[in-house]
């Protein structure tokens, strides 16, 4: 059995293919304007790895993205946030509480042993804690968005951002910056405000470990121990890249979907 | 700018308003005395004395994040209200043996049923705050009052008699007295001490033994005698709105040449410019008359506009205020409303009025700064 | 005699329009022969009527009053005083095609983050948009808005109106009830001042006996949307029953009947077991607000054919109900005290402790069958705002999902009619709610 998960998000476009339950190839491509032309650029990029030239060749193909986006080739679209909690889920069985920070949403679903959503909460209406912010804050302390990572995680005294709307969040760090504070502890501070963010988020939908990040921004090593330092508990790391979690959910769920077709068959 | 003034006291004034745990509050806790907290200026402090604690204004003072409080408020809520719930969720208000609200604003009234199911405290009490003023009301709050008291009779198992009662409302009004006193220098051309300096000097009047404070205030006043009045400044201004305890707040519009020579602001005169009438019979119907009447009412008094507006327009007068800065919570709607009648009444009378909106934990001192001045150069200035 | 008010011309001219626009309503739905389409006619005309009184009095150069449904007009219909409720023009006027240039008149006098509707009020009193009531009877709860509106509305162009308010105690208790009823008596005497008009307790009595009988009925309708499926849509029955019972036909046998063809119908429906919602009922929803009504035309067909959604029950169709004990004054006062503070909508969960709102979402959960909760967030409350954790914890408890939104139920530019629907999607899908079988 091959299946396939697309994930067409903001930022970055995902395609994973599972042949037999394991993961055969994955790709994240830069999103075109296009929402169906970066769905089929990854799905052909992963396809191509592995020798095959169709979409016939695959047995279900699940779509997901932002909002009520649809990947028009997929046999089915499934919410994002399903799709996120299932990679999440399938990659590491313990997880009960998934923080995904994407390019321009923040979620945080608390999940059931089966790896189902039982709550989420959703920051998409503004910049703050996404991947928009650490763009922004990445061009203004000009170091790039590995290196709010590297420097945060020198920082022995963090600045304090006060203000949660990125645009002013953004003229408080150029007021340090002329205060003449070290670049190590604002970028630590940068860190600090989304994982202060991404706490009250987190409470919401109740504490339960395992937790890990998901998304783009999951790779930033600073955030993940600001983040555990308020939550108290420490953060799973995934086997893979964790902004690939929800394009292998869809694929995940594609191959449920296989499955129930093949025993309804046989029944 | 700088005033010539010395004070040890005014810097343990100014102390006491960057933290909870002042020294003087820590030591009456290390000997064993008990704190209560309330929100909200029509809170009975002298109930609170009279039992035998000591009451504090709760303030966020220190407070950096609300990422505690917000996930059970929403971002529609005041900024000062998320920030007073996160204080108590991070544990910083632990040491309180009671927690008193009144139903004075929508936001406030919900950290009452938020915090007493989240951060524990002994003892929780909210009052029903009338929102008029006639007779039937003082005589609701009267009732109030009394049920407030019985409520902190049982739980600390003491008689909160009469006696205790105006011995209570004594200090309390020598406090409001002494702070008077203090006003009355900033009518002068050239006052002693500036806006951040009086508003540290109310806010620690609400942060620590009452007594202690009384004491301590005599000495500021003794101190500013001596000191040299403020001359360069280029305009004298009156701020009215509801909670500022930051001092820094003032100090950027000051350091641009403003001069605070007064207010309406709950910390400030609305605290203490009238005294409770210390010649009534009973000692809690003298108190729910000055809360509900006598005291300057806030904007959610039904039909006390007239008297608010009055009350500014006379400071105004008094205390030669060449413009008055409004300063709005944001999501606040009792200042919204408020603003919008008092930028007319002002504006009748020729007084120049600026309307800023502001959060609770940030100064914004570049977007203050931009707009203080502009103010004051369209007022001319007078220096 | 008492005179009336000097009426703006502009809003005597746009209640005629109203009318008119009514009138085009009813001739539209003539057509429409069935129970439904003669129910929904019933409404309009109980809307033209009233506007039509208010007319009367303008010309008769007679004293109108403007009140709020909190205020239990079973005293008014005694006193047989012709009053509008303040909130109407703004309700009504959402539909208008000039309501986005009024919202924004109104951002410019009270700012962008103070309930639209509220603002609205004060707006359309300086934009003359407003008929000048002899009398303006002020609502002082349950939120800070409406304190700081009606003081707003006394200071500028109606100065000359004579205001009074109710002092509302936060409690619900008995004290608080003798209190409230002791207002509503100060009320009574301000009103009889106003235009010459005496309560007779007799008249009282017959009036609350027939309000009796319609909350009754009210009560006897909500059961009826406890089946499954639910008989009605969100449409007909929770906002018409809200405006029979509290403002249009409050203690008059007018209300009564309609409530008997309302019940009717929907009894017929329930045996025949015919679903409100055309497509068939999926989900149940809990909607904790005022009806959206003003997104009828942008959500409701979406959310029906996707979906399967029918708004059961919300909160301005849920009154519970107390029955005025018509004995004496005394104890008519203390009822009609009772309903004011602990029954009317909005009123009874939002004045108080937020324990209010969770014993409710707790008791409708259960009563209606409810699938998920959600609480609109209407950016004008901002006490239920702060409620959020708790609702969401009490959902929890109770097990069904919660969904929290955050929109102007008057002003579709704050959260669009998408981005909502985006929510909604969201919040059905990954609960796994409305799956077409």
């Amino acid at each position: 059995m091959i299946v396939a998960g697309c994930d067409i998000g903001s930022a970055t476009g995902k395609a994973v293919i599972m042949a037999d339950g394991s993961i055969s190839s994955y790709v994240i491509i830069p999103s075109t304007t296009k929402p169906e032309i970066t769905a089929r650029k990854a799905m052909e990029e992963a396809m191509g790895y592995l020798g095959l030239c169709s979409m016939e060749e695959l047995d279900y193909i699940v779509g997901t993205g932002y909002g009520r986006l649809k990947v028009p080739f997929a046999n089915e679209n499934v919410s994002e946030i399903t799709c996120h909690a299932r990679g999440a889920h399938w990659l590491l069985s313990t997880v009960r509480t998934v923080v995904d920070i994407g390019g321009q949403d923040c979620k945080v679903m608390s999940l059931d042993d089966k790896g189902n959503v039982i709550e989420f909460v959703m920051n998409d209406r503004c910049a703050a804690g996404t991947g928009r912010f650490f763009e922004a804050m990445a061009r203004v302390l000009e170091c790039g968005l590995e290196g709010i990572s590297s420097l945060s995680l020198k920082s022995q005294k963090p600045a304090v951002i006060t203000s949660q709307c990125s645009v002013f969040a953004e003229s408080e760090v150029v007021t340090l910056i002329n205060e003449g504070k070290d670049v190590i502890d604002i970028a630590a501070g940068v860190n600090n405000s989304v994982a202060g963010r991404l706490n009250s988020m987190v409470r919401k939908v109740g504490l339960v470990e395992d937790v890990v990040l998901t998304g783009g921004c999951a790779k930033n090593e600073g955030l993940a121990k600001a983040l555990e330092g308020k939550l108290g508990v420490k953060i799973k790391k995934l086997a893979e890249d964790p902004q690939i979690a929800g394009a292998l959910g869809a694929a995940v769920i594609a191959a449920e979907r296989v499955r129930k077709q093949s025993e309804s068959v046989h029944s | 700018m700088q005033t010539s003034l010395r004070s040890k006291v005014l810097d343990t004034f100014i102390e006491a308003t960057q933290t909870i745990l002042n020294p003087e509050l820590k030591k009456w806790i290390d000997n064993g005395g008990k704190v209560t907290g309330f929100f909200c200026s029509y809170g009975p402090e002298e109930i609170i004395t009279a039992a035998g604690m000591v009451p504090i204004r709760i303030r966020a003072s220190g407070s950096t994040s609300t990422e505690l409080a917000d996930a059970y408020l929403s971002s529609i809520n005041c900024s000062f209200c998320r920030h007073a719930f996160n204080m108590g969720l991070s544990g910083k208000y632990d040491f309180l043996e009671g927690v008193v609200w009144l139903n004075n604003c929508d936001h406030v009234r919900r950290i009452y049923d938020n915090w007493k199911r989240k951060v524990k405290n002994p003892l929780y009490h909210m009052m029903s705050l009338p929102k008029m003023t006639t007779d039937v009301q003082v005589e609701w709050f009267h009732d109030e009052l009394v049920i407030f008291k019985e409520a902190l009779e049982k739980h600390l198992g003491i008689k909160i008699t009469n006696n205790k009662l105006w011995e209570a409302i004594k200090t309390h009004n020598e406090t409001r007295q002494l702070l008077r006193q203090l006003y009355e220098l900033r009518k002068k051309e050239n006052p002693p001490i500036t806006g951040a300096e009086s508003l540290a000097v109310v806010v620690a009047s609400t942060a620590m033994p009452r007594a202690e404070f009384n004491q301590k205030m005599k000495e500021l006043l003794k101190d500013l005698k001596g000191a040299e009045g403020i001359k360069n400044y280029k305009a004298r201004l009156m701020l009215v709105g509801s909670i500022l305890d930051n001092p820094n707040y003032i100090k950027v519009i000051e350091d641009i040449g403003g001069l605070v020579v007064t207010d309406s602001l709950c910390f400030g005169t609305r605290l203490f410019w009238r005294d409770v009438n210390e010649k009534d019979k009973d000692p809690l119907k003298a108190l729910a008359k000055y809360y509900i009447q006598e005291k300057p009412a806030c904007p959610r008094m039904f039909g006390e506009q007239p008297n608010r507006s009055k009350f500014i327009k006379d400071m105004v007068k008094d205390f030669k205020v060449d413009g008055v800065i409004g300063l709005r919570m944001v999501m606040c709607d009792l200042w919204t409303g408020e603003f919008f009648m008092l930028d007319k009444d002002l504006k009748a009378d020729g007084v120049p009025f600026l309307k800023l909106e502001r959060e609770y934990a940030v100064v914004g001192a570049g977007q203050l700064r931009t707009r203080a001045q502009a103010f004051m150069e369209s007022i001319g200035g007078r220096r | 005699m008492k005179k009336g008010m000097k009426q703006p011309e502009k809003a005597i001219k746009l209640y005629r329009d109203d009318n008119a626009y009514m009138q085009m309503l009813l001739d539209m739905l003539a057509a429409d022969t069935s129970e439904e389409g003669e129910i929904n006619r019933f409404v309009i005309k109980a809307v033209m009527e009233r506007t039509n009184d208010v007319l009367q009095c303008v010309e008769k150069d007679e004293p109108f009053i403007a009140s709020w449904y909190p205020y239990s007009a079973e005293v008014l219909t005694a006193m047989d005083v012709t009053w509008w409720m303040f909130a109407q023009t703004a309700f009504l006027g959402i539909e208008s095609p000039h309501v986005l240039d009024d919202i924004d008149g109104a951002e410019r006098l009270l700012g962008s983050d103070f309930c639209t509707v509220l603002r609205l009020l004060l707006y359309y009193v300086e934009a003359d948009m407003s008929p000048k009531p002899s009398a303006l009877v002020a609502l002082l709860h349950p939120c800070d808005g409406t304190v700081i509106a009606h003081q707003a509305i006394k200071h500028g162009k109606w100065a000359d109106v004579p205001i009074f308010g109710c002092d509302p105690p936060y409690w619900d208790n008995e004290r608080a009830i003798e209190y409230y009823a002791n207002e509503m008596r100060r009320m009574v005497g301000f009103i009889s001042e106003i235009t010459d008009k005496k309560l007779d307790i007799d008249r009282l009595r017959e009036v609350c006996q027939q309000s009796n009988k319609e909350y009754a009925l009210w009560q006897e309708y909500n059961e009826l949307r406890r089946a499954i499926p639910c008989p009605h849509d969100w449409t007909l029955g929770p906002p018409q029953c809200f405006a029979m019972a509290t403002y249009y036909y409050v203690g008059k046998p007018q209300g009564e009947a309609w409530f008997k063809k309302l019940i009717a119908n929907a009894e017929k429906r329930v045996k025949a077991g015919v679903s409100g919602v055309a497509g068939g009922e999926r989900i149940r929803v809990l909607w904790f607000d005022i009806l959206p009504l003003m997104w009828q035309f942008d959500i409701q067909p979406w959310m029906e054919a996707e979906w399967g959604v029918n708004l059961v029950m919300n909160m301005f169709g849920f009154t519970p109900y107390t029955p005025i004990d018509t004995k004496n004054e005394k104890t008519m006062f203390h009822d009609i005290a009772k309903r004011s503070l602990n029954d009317f909508p909005m009123v009874r969960q939002a004045r108080g402790v937020a324990d209010h709102f969770l014993t409710d979402i707790e008791r409708i959960v259960k009563d209606y069958s409810i699938d998920c909760v959600i609480w609109p967030g209407h950016m004008g409350h901002k006490d239920g705002s702060a409620n959020i954790g708790m609702m969401r914890e009490k959902c929890r408890e109770i097990g069904v999902p919660f969904l929290y939104i955050g929109l102007d139920l008057f002003d579709k530019r704050y959260t669009s009619p998408d981005e909502v629907k985006d929510r909604l999607s969201n919040f059905f899908s990954i609960h796994g709610l409305g799956q077409k079988k």
